[in-house]
Order: structure tokens, then C-alpha cells, then sequence
């Protein structure tokens, strides 16, 4: 998630000297995705996305999702105008935004100086041009490459007569150098000739480059791995789970799951699939495509937040997630261990309060005579709730106390210092009832929620 | 890993906080889950929500943006196209397969390029122009349209409630 924190964006020219670049910028992102355009394709409508965007759309309602035309998804366009512009801005786009910010720091005051930098960045763009024509020469090569015969070897054979072709009309080849060269000097070069040897030194880059076995074999891995044939769609109703289970395993794709899941994975691989056909260059392997199809799984597919069919499943490694996990599950067995002990100390207290409780009525009547006076107190008192949650408040203090006395000190010692405090306590509340006015804390605790409540009613009734 | 939907919705996140349109916040609760936001909509002026401010969740789904989101307002919103449990019910938040109402055009449901922004701005303008055609609210809708004084009055207290007047 973190990564998340640094994704460009559009907005991302708000804060600079340029800021009329966000709407340009959001005009080179697709709608759907937000992103650059990747892959850009053209719908029979005319609308621009990326191709796994639409092909996502199309399978969900099969319309176009700006103008919601009926779209296919076997009529979609390259766009290859937008993938040019949208590369050639995606490289320019640092060293602008740079500019811009800086600008933006340095002058917020003086125009002048802007236009002097936007002169600079139109500067800065010109060599990004040159290198973008002949790079748009390479591609078109290539492309033609692709689309014309998808396999390298014819290629390389054009290569190999690449170096025929100067074979112009009056030109011969030497025998001994294969330079071709006009009739008439081919005898004044035989004379000086120095043999295929040296003549291989001489040009060396291109005779190596071209000819030589090595270099077919370079460009191999290049050749984008899986064949640029789309995969049909299939028609899901027609198969039983077995056929189709069958299909995702001859595709090399992950067979676990409902008939449901299935059919969501297969329209998914076909999405990453076909859009990935749609890619001139740098065509993801296959390998890619399943990390981009595990990618799915985990985030809206078969293990999308469910933990428990992970855990049942049969291949579910119980031992290395018992030792992963080890430390928190120590954690929960060190909690409730630590609970239950602290039960028992409590009621190791309660019974000790009991016992101290009856001490206390036989030595002294301090409850009869504090429960009489808490009747008629009440009307005295002008807001009754305050006085009651101020209470509550001691009370919840009191049992806080009590659990830590209860878990570190034995019990008998714990009356005297929490006696003093409510005595205290109680005396700022003025005229509240005392509600540990007796020597034991556990009775008036739990007495104490509902006598106020009574008194409360009992002085609305006089009003 | 991001999934394409939690980076399309940190994207809405850093637009809608870079330059909000007016009267509308919007964000994730916590920056751990993009899949549930909490937003703030103020009442629009000349309206009996005028003065009010409403919260409320929204709620994303693992494929956002193929399928809209789900808005429930945290108040008491008493509108005929708001359900008593808060649950908006406007055309931009469903999806262009199915229509459970059969009165809304397809243009106005959701789709992709839609977004967070335009969801808050269409509850908005919701809030100051009720549709009663195919009411959320029953009561509220006969409300509205018969006795619209008492209407607004049902309004005007649950503005002031929500506000701790």
C-alpha cells in the first residue's frame, strides 16, 4: 500500500506554474483505470481505453462505458497514435514537472522569468522529438515485422539480403571480399584486395551483426513468448465444470474452485491475455501474465478475504503456519491464561469481602444510617445525572483499582487506602449519597446504578 | 500487491483532496482499507438541508469501477430517495445490468467513468430536487409532494438534531 503513496497523477500539476498540463495529462489517462493509457485501443464508437480496461467493461455489460454504445471486444483498434503521444508524454513528464514545480517555487511573482522557462522546457522537449522519430522508425519496422509473419527467422533472412541489395544494375560482388562495387573497378580492387580476413575487420560491425549465426539466436528471447493468436471466448453454459476444468488446465492456468470461480478466472485470463496480443512491444511473458492473474486472485478472485477455504484446503501447509504464527497464537494462550487467573483472584477477593462485609455490620451501622439520608438527598440536588455519572466514574476507578490490587496484593490489604479515597471523593460531591460510605466496596458498587435512578423518579413524581 | 481498484480509488482520494468541489469532503476511513470511505456533504443553500452537514459511508466493491459503490448516509436523512436505514437510492449508483425500478435511463446509471466526485455532486443535487417517481422513502415522498411545509419542517429538526441544537 505504501507504494500507493507515490502515484502520479493528473493533480499532480496543481501546484505548479503549469497547471493548465492536468487537464492534458487527464486527457492522456484512460477513464476507467485513471492510469496512462496502456495499450490503448479504439472502440467501434470511437472511445479510447486501454485494452484489459474495456475488455473488463465489455464482459461485465457489453457497452461502452462513456457513451454506452454496444461494444465487442474482437472489433477493438489499436490506437497507435495514443500510445505514441502517451509514451513520448510519460518521458517527458519528470523533467517537466520538475521545471514547473521550481518555476512555480522561484517566481510566483515575476512572469517574466516564467516565460523564460517554459522557453527552457521547449527546448528541453526538441531532442525527446528527434529521438521519438527515430525510435517511431524502429517500431513501424518492427511492427511490420509482427504483423506481417509473427515468427523471426523470415526476418533474418531479410536481414542476410539486406546485404545482397546494394546488388545495384552494373555492380558485381568481389570474389574474394564480397564488396560489390562497379565492373569497371572490380579489377583495380582485385589487385589490392586483401581477402576475406581483412575484410571482415573492416566491416566488422555490420558483416557480424547481420550475418552471423549468434545474432538470430540474441533477437530469440525478444520474440515475445506467447503466440499472438486471442483466445475465444467460450460459452460457459454449454460446458460442464469438467470440460472447463479441462480448458484452465490446458491453458496453464490454476484449476481450483466452483464452476463460478472458473468462469471468473477464464474471463479474466482472457482479458490479461488478449489485451496483452494487443501490445506491440515489450509483451509481458506468461510468466507475467499468471503473477497478474495471481494478482487477481488474491484481490477480487477465489482468495479475495476469505481465510477459512485456505485453511481447509487440502494442499494448507498446517505445520509452517502453526510456526509462522507462533507468537501470536502465545500471545492469545498467555491472555487467557492471564484472564482466567485473574477471575480466580477476584473471587478469591469477593469471598474475603464477604466475610469483611459481616465484620463491618456487627461493628458499626454505618449502612442504615447512610441509606436514609440518601432518600430526601436527592431532591436537594439540582442535577441529579451529573452526580450519578461522577459516581459511576469513582465506581469504575474503584473496580479498576480492585482487579490491580486483586492480581498483585493479597486482598485484606486492599480496603484501607481505597476507604479514604471514596471518603474523599464522596465529600466532593456534596451531598451525594455516599456510596462507599460503607467499610466494604463490593455492595455499594452494585447498589449504586439503581438508587439514583429511583431517587430520579421518585423526585420527578413530587414535581 | 494493490489491486487496480484500490489504486483507482487512491487516485479519486488524492483528486477529491487536492481540489474538492464545494460543500463535499471525501476519503477513506483509514488508509489501510480504499474500500470504505466515510464522506461529508453539506446541505445545499435555498434548500430546507441548507445549514446541515451529513455524513456519510460508502462502500466499494473488490471490481469498483465496473460496479458502483453503495452510499448510506450516518444521520437521519428524511428525502424521498433515501431509505429510513440511510441507504441512498439514486440511478448513478446502479449498475446498467439491471433495473429493479424500470423507469431509469441508462444514461444516467453508473458506469465506469463515473466516479466519487460525481456520485457526492449527484446526491447534492438530489437533496435540493427529490425524484418521487419510484420513492425510497414512502412516506416522505406523500410528504413531500401533499404537504411539502411539514415536509421541510421534518427537515429543518433533523438538520438541527444532527447538529446538537
Amino acid at each position: 500500500m505504501d507504494s500507493s503513496f507515490e502515484l502520479p497523477d493528473s493533480t499532480d500539476w496543481h501546484a505548479t506554474s503549469l497547471p493548465l498540463f492536468e487537464p492534458l495529462e487527464a486527457a492522456l489517462r484512460c477513464e476507467v483505470c485513471k492510469e496512462f493509457y496502456d495499450n490503448p485501443v479504439i472502440t467501434s464508437c470511437s472511445h479510447t481505453f486501454c485494452s484489459i480496461c474495456i475488455r473488463r467493461c465489455i464482459s461485465t455489460d457489453g457497452k461502452c462505458p462513456t457513451c454506452r454504445a454496444a461494444c465487442q471486444s474482437d472489433k477493438l483498434l489499436p490506437n497507435y497514435a495514443m500510445r505514441e503521444i502517451v509514451s513520448k508524454f510519460q518521458d517527458a513528464r519528470p523533467k517537466a514537472l520538475e521545471l514547473a514545480r521550481k518555476d512555480k517555487e522561484v517566481s510566483d511573482a515575476s512572469s517574466e522569468s516564467k516565460k523564460r522557462k517554459l522557453g527552457d522546457t521547449d527546448i528541453e522537449e526538441e531532442p525527446a522529438r528527434q529521438t521519438r522519430s527515430r525510435q517511431a522508425r524502429t517500431q513501424s519496422r518492427r511492427r511490420e515485422g509482427t504483423n506481417g509473419m509473427p515468427i523471426e527467422v523470415p526476418d533474418s533472412e531479410d536481414d542476410g539480403d539486406d546485404s545482397f541489395e546494394p546488388e545495384v544494375e552494373g555492380h558485381v560482388k568481389c570474389p574474394a571480399c564480397k564488396e560489390s562495387m562497379l565492373d569497371a573497378q572490380l579489377w583495380h580492387h582485385l589487385d589490392v584486395c586483401p581477402g576475406l580476413e581483412n575484410s571482415a575487420v573492416g566491416r566488422s560491425t555490420r558483416s557480424s551483426a547481420n550475418n552471423t549465426y549468434p545474432k538470430s539466436l540474441q533477437s530469440r528471447p525478444k520474440e515475445p513468448s506467447p503466440a499472438p493468436t486471442r483466445l475465444p471466448g467460450l460459452n460457459y453454459a454449454m460446458m460442464k465444470q469438467n470440460a472447463l476444468t479441462k480448458k484452465l488446465q490446458d491453458l496453464g492456468i490454476p484449476t481450483w474452485g466452483k464452476k463460478d470461480l472458473l468462469i471468473r478466472r477464464h474471463t479474466e485470463w482472457m482479458h490479461l491475455w488478449n489485451s496483452n496480443c494487443d501490445a506491440v512491444e515489450n509483451r509481458k511473458s506468461k510468466r507475467e501474465l499468471l503473477r497478474e492473474l495471481e494478482v487477481w486472485e488474491k484481490t477480487q478472485g477465489g482468495s479475495a478475504n476469505i481465510a477459512e477455504p485456505k485453511v481447509m484446503r487440502k494442499d494448507f501447509d498446517g505445520q509452517a503456519h502453526a510456526s509462522t504464527h507462533k507468537s501470536q497464537f502465545d500471545g492469545l494462550i498467555a491472555n487467557a491464561k492471564r484472564k482466567r487467573e485473574a477471575a480466580k483472584a477476584k473471587k478469591e477477593e469477593e469471598t474475603n469481602e464477604d466475610r469483611e462485609k459481616e465484620e463491618a455490620r456487627l461493628n458499626e451501622g454505618i449502612p442504615q444510617i447512610t441509606e436514609p439520608e440518601a432518600i430526601p438527598q436527592p431532591v436537594d440536588v439540582v442535577h441529579p445525572y451529573e452526580g450519578n455519572e461522577a459516581a459511576l466514574a469513582s465506581v469504575r476507578e474503584k473496580v479498576e483499582q480492585a482487579n490491580r490490587v486483586g492480581t498483585t496484593l493479597p486482598s485484606t490489604t486492599s480496603p484501607k487506602p481505597t476507604l479514604e479515597e471514596t471518603r474523599i471523593a464522596s465529600q466532593a460531591y456534596q451531598g451525594m449519597p455516599n456510596p462507599f460510605g460503607s467499610p466494604t466496596r463490593k455492595v455499594p458498587m452494585f447498589a449504586l446504578p439503581a438508587d439514583p435512578i429511583v431517587d430520579v423518579e421518585q423526585s420527578t413524581t413530587i414535581q | 500487491m494493490a489491486s487496480s481498484a484500490s489504486k483507482r480509488l487512491f487516485k479519486e482520494y488524492k483528486g477529491l483532496s487536492s481540489d474538492a468541489p464545494e460543500g463535499i469532503t471525501a476519503g477513506p476511513v483509514t488508509e489501510d482499507d480504499m474500500f470504505l470511505w466515510e464522506a461529508l456533504i453539506q446541505g445545499p443553500e435555498g434548500t430546507p438541508f441548507e445549514g446541515g452537514v451529513f455524513p456519510a459511508e460508502l462502500k466499494f466493491p473488490k471490481d469498483y469501477p465496473l460496479a458502483p459503490p453503495s452510499m448510506r448516509f450516518l444521520v437521519d436523512v428524511w428525502h424521498p430517495n433515501v431509505y429510513p436505514n440511510g441507504q441512498v437510492c439514486i440511478s448513478i449508483l446502479h449498475p446498467p445490468g439491471d433495473d429493479p425500478n424500470h423507469y431509469e435511463q441508462a444514461s444516467e446509471r453508473w458506469s465506469p467513468i463515473q466516479s466519487v466526485e460525481k456520485i457526492l455532486i449527484s446526491v447534492m443535487s438530489m437533496l435540493a430536487e427529490p425524484n418521487d417517481e419510484s420513492p425510497a422513502n414512502v412516506e416522505a415522498a406523500k410528504m413531500w409532494r401533499e404537504k411539502r411545509a411539514d415536509y421541510e419542517k421534518v427537515v429543518r429538526d433533523n438538520v438541527r438534531k444532527s447538529l446538537g441544537l
